[in-house]
């Protein structure tokens, strides 16, 4: 246990290019951990995280264009990834083997999120509706409309009962999932808004816009608790701890910022990157971070406890 | 341009005094390092003309300290400079933006290399400015200047890596250039950072991604023909010690033939690409093609 934030691995050249998006999971049996990223060069990487290095386990190709989007099912076994031609892919971690292929429709699919009970899996789309497709049957289930515009970002409330969806316009919606029906429409942020993520008691909501401002709502009254500044340009990810202490940011000045959710401070700033971060995430018990950007290296910190 | 800029912003006839101290100065100095060289070899300089040296560079000296003495209180350099910067700053970019809308007029008209002359005046004033770069690759793309206009792009991508019409624009001069994937990429960044801009699918990713397949499928092709053309060359079927009569043989030649065949229809296709993506082969008609203009050079020369 460390009890300051410091850096702890560092993967160089981990992709051919640009890496837009990561995922960190753990397997419910043998709980070993496993990190996924998705890149510009159209392939999504499969690591093992063991003895404080990363593994290349699989490299999954089958994607034409770059890969906006990954996230891994809760019980660690299965990966969903998303490119720019609109194909969502269903993999199997163990075997590295894809089992699903779905087609969104043109432009039609961006982040990709997976159920809390890995069932479903929800993306947004360019006319503002949210896709839920099943995991099983590989088609599309449901359809969530919020009447508004492309659809960037999407988060399932880790209680199972909301929906959030972030728009390019700035626009946040949230959904209750039993009945579909459109909760709350906040008019968040002016510029578009890259990513989103509730609190692990589903309280919570944080935003984070290329207006370079993080937001933070209450989600029940859809009253806005805080608005905090710090990164010098886009805020391109947020992720909350699963402990509910911190959540955490990355930008496109480079930086990746720890925040403190009760005193919402900046409690540490990462700048070892060399170029935009576009995605950072917690791993499951909050012990550490990931991150990775436009410099095609993989960054692992340590988070104290 | 800047340079021109700074000796009319400075008040020229004090600085013209400055410099000519500074001459002086550095005359001094090239003097009584001369000195020290003669020191050296000090035998075979007469002791006149050393005295004579001697007493120039005294002169030299006395008229300096009277010039410096003279000119001190009078200018405070320090601060002077320091102001004078900030107007020349300012300047800058007002004069930029007047020539970036004088060439935007022009190239409006039509009078594009006009307006590069113009945008490449207001680089010289501000060389971060990415929207110059930008416009010039625009013009530089339409002009057919295929190498410049992607140079430019890059340094509007370099300088603004979040524009998106910066990563447009140069996926668009890739192209112009014949990089078709490099092309395919940038387009993908642009809509990364804007993915809502429906035209950057429609018409840029995927006339790239539609070239993309039909330069893949001509490559494959080219290997198929070259593969062909191999095996017309090697046939092992072909033994030395043979019975033309045998049926061995009979079938090599048959097979020759098959191959012969493969080889010439491969070369009668064309990879087309139809408007819907497709890839398509056709058979090219090439029965009343002319012979090569080279045969026609040889049989002139003899």
């Amino acid at each position: 246990m460390t009890t300051q934030y410091s850096i702890l691995f560092k993967q160089e050249h981990a992709h051919d290019d640009a890496i837009w998006t990561t995922a960190w999971g753990q397997n419910e049996k043998d709980r070993t951990e496993t990190i996924i990223t998705g890149s510009l060069d159209d392939t999504v990487k499969v690591w093992k995280w063991s003895d404080e290095k990363l593994e290349l386990q699989w490299t999954l190709e089958n994607h034409q264009l770059g890969v906006v989007s990954v996230d891994i099912s809760h019980n660690g076994t299965l990966a969903a990834s998303s490119s720019l031609d609109a194909n969502i892919r269903l993999w199997d971690l163990e075997s590295g083997k894809q089992i699903k292929s779905m087609d969104a429709g043109p432009v039609d699919s961006w982040t990709v999120a997976f159920s809390p009970d890995s069932r479903y899996i929800a993306t947004g789309s360019h006319l503002g509706k949210v896709n839920i497709f099943g995991v099983d049957s590989g088609k599309k289930e449901h359809s969530l409309d919020t009447r508004g515009k492309f659809i960037l970002s999407i988060a399932y409330s880790p209680d199972g009962k909301y929906l959030a969806s972030g728009a390019i316009d700035g626009i946040i919606n949230i959904f209750d999932i039993a009945t579909g029906k459109l909760l709350h429409t906040l008019e968040g942020h002016a510029m578009p808004i890259r990513s989103l993520t509730f609190s692990p008691d589903s309280q919570l909501l944080v935003t984070a816009s290329d207006d370079g401002y993080i937001k933070i709502y209450d989600v029940q009254h859809a009253n806005l608790a805080g608005t905090l500044s710090g990164h010098g340009s886009w805020v391109l990810n947020v992720a909350f701890s699963p402990d509910h202490t911190h959540f955490v940011s990355s930008s496109s000045d480079k930086s990746v910022k720890v925040w403190d959710a009760s005193s919402r401070a900046c409690v540490n700033t990462f700048f070892d990157h060399q170029d935009q971060v576009w995605s950072v995430k917690y791993n499951v018990d909050g012990s550490k971070i990931v991150s990775a950007g436009d410099d095609r290296a993989i960054h692992i910190y340590d988070c104290p406890m | 341009m800047q340079q021109h800029l700074g000796a009319e912003a400075f008040s020229s006839s004090s600085i013209t005094n400055h410099k000519g101290k500074v001459e002086r100065s550095v005359n001094a100095c090239i003097l009584m390092a001369s000195f020290g060289w003669k020191r050296k070899v000090g035998e075979k300089v007469s002791k006149v003309a050393v005295q004579l040296f001697e007493a120039e560079a005294e002169a030299e000296t006395e008229g300096e300290e009277e010039v410096r003495g003279g000119g001190e209180d009078e200018v405070d350099w320090l601060h002077a400079i320091k102001r004078r910067r900030e107007v020349l700053l300012e300047d800058c970019a007002s004069k930029s933006k007047r020539l970036k809308d004088e060439g935007s007029l022009l190239a409006e008209e039509g009078r594009h290399w006009e307006a590069i002359k113009k945008w490449d005046e207001a680089v010289q004033l501000t060389p971060e400015d990415a929207d110059l770069y930008e416009m010039k690759s625009q013009v530089l793309t339409t002009l057919q200047e295929v190498f410049p206009a992607v140079q430019a792009a890059e340094m509007a991508a370099k300088l603004r890596p979040l524009w998106w019409e910066a990563w447009q624009t140069l996926g668009r001069a890739q192209l112009s250039l014949g990089e078709v994937d490099l092309a395919v990429r940038s387009f993908q960044v642009a809509i990364h950072l804007r993915p809502a801009e429906r035209p950057l699918w429609e018409d840029d990713l995927s006339w790239a991604q539609k070239l993309q397949r039909q330069s893949r499928a001509t490559c494959k092709k080219a290997k198929e023909e070259e593969e062909a053309r191999q095996q017309l060359l090697q046939a092992p079927e072909l033994i030395p010690d043979y019975d033309f009569e045998s049926d061995e043989v009979v079938a090599a030649c048959a097979t020759i033939a098959e191959r012969q065949k493969r080889y010439d229809s491969l070369r009668k296709t064309t990879v087309l690409i139809d408007s819907s993506g497709t890839v398509v082969t056709e058979v090219e008609d090439r029965g009343d093609r002319t012979p090569p203009q080279q045969q026609f050079v040889k049989v002139r020369g003899l």
